[in-house]
């Protein structure tokens, strides 16, 4: 078999309504569609699908996936979402080759701002 | 660029327990390339076309395990059934496909069970186009 691409990844909500506005207005992502249980954003090259499981009678989980979202400059981005209210989990690390900071959705979603600066070997 | 600008997924973790065991089912089952300039032998990154899989032991992060919640993560593939029956005949148990009217479906989990979902879909998109 041959995977083709990543088609979505997903996040689960307890609020769609809270999720819209984190996603939407404080990440700043475009929607795609939107549905009473289910919103899609374009998270660049992959759509982004956020959830509430309660509406198929399942339990709600927080993601652990930590996804990494590139930005031009973390520093800048992690001032601006502080501003805006999102609390974010310790420093920017810098590991050598990029820099990240960890910080989650309102649901407690695993996610971080990420820039590697540092050419790839090969 | 909007918002903080976001331009991207970099990768996104897949947490797993036992990298050997990922290894086979991320390289071998699902045949996706390892990314060679993977930072660690408990840190292997998977392209699976536009979004890098970093497949990674949180043990070895000072993080606990936990899967991916249920529909995390989906895969493209030409043909669902097919793919379903690739696998299968490899040993990977994988649900029933559905078919939403619009795209079909089958689900399964990785070793450390992590829910991955085959995909594809069918019909055009609202603006014409096809996947």
């Amino acid at each position: 078999m041959q995977v083709e691409q990543v088609d979505f990844v997903s996040v689960l909500t307890q609020d769609i309504p809270r999720a819209k506005a984190f996603y939407g207005e404080t990440l700043g992502l475009p929607i795609e569609t939107e549905g009473e249980n289910d919103l899609e954003f374009k998270l660049g090259q992959v759509t982004l699908d956020v959830f509430n499981p309660a509406s198929i009678g399942q339990e709600f989980a927080p993601t652990p996936a930590g996804i990494a979202i590139r930005v031009p400059d973390v520093a800048a981005a992690r001032a601006e979402l502080e501003a805006k209210g999102v609390r974010f989990d310790g420093e920017i690390v810098d590991s050598g080759v990029c820099h990240f900071a960890f910080f989650k959705d309102p649901d407690g979603n695993a996610l971080m701002l990420h820039r590697r600066y540092a050419p790839r070997e090969g | 660029m909007s918002g903080v600008g976001v331009e991207r997924v970099d990768y996104i973790r897949v947490p797993v327990k036992d990298m050997q065991e990922a290894r086979r089912f991320y390289g071998e089952l699902l045949g996706l390339r390892e990314n060679p300039n993977s930072p660690d032998e408990d840190w292997i990154e998977y392209e699976a076309g536009n979004v890098t899989l970093a497949v990674m032991t949180p043990h070895t992060h000072e993080y606990d395990f936990s899967p991916l919640p249920p529909g995390a993560l989906a895969l493209r593939v030409a043909d669902v059934a097919d793919a379903k029956a690739k696998l299968e005949a490899a040993g990977v148990e994988v649900n029933d496909m559905w078919d939403s009217g619009k795209c079909q479906g089958a689900g399964l989990r990785d070793p450390s069970g992590n829910p991955i979902l085959l995909h594809r879909r069918y019909a055009p998109y609202p603006d014409g186009t096809m996947p």
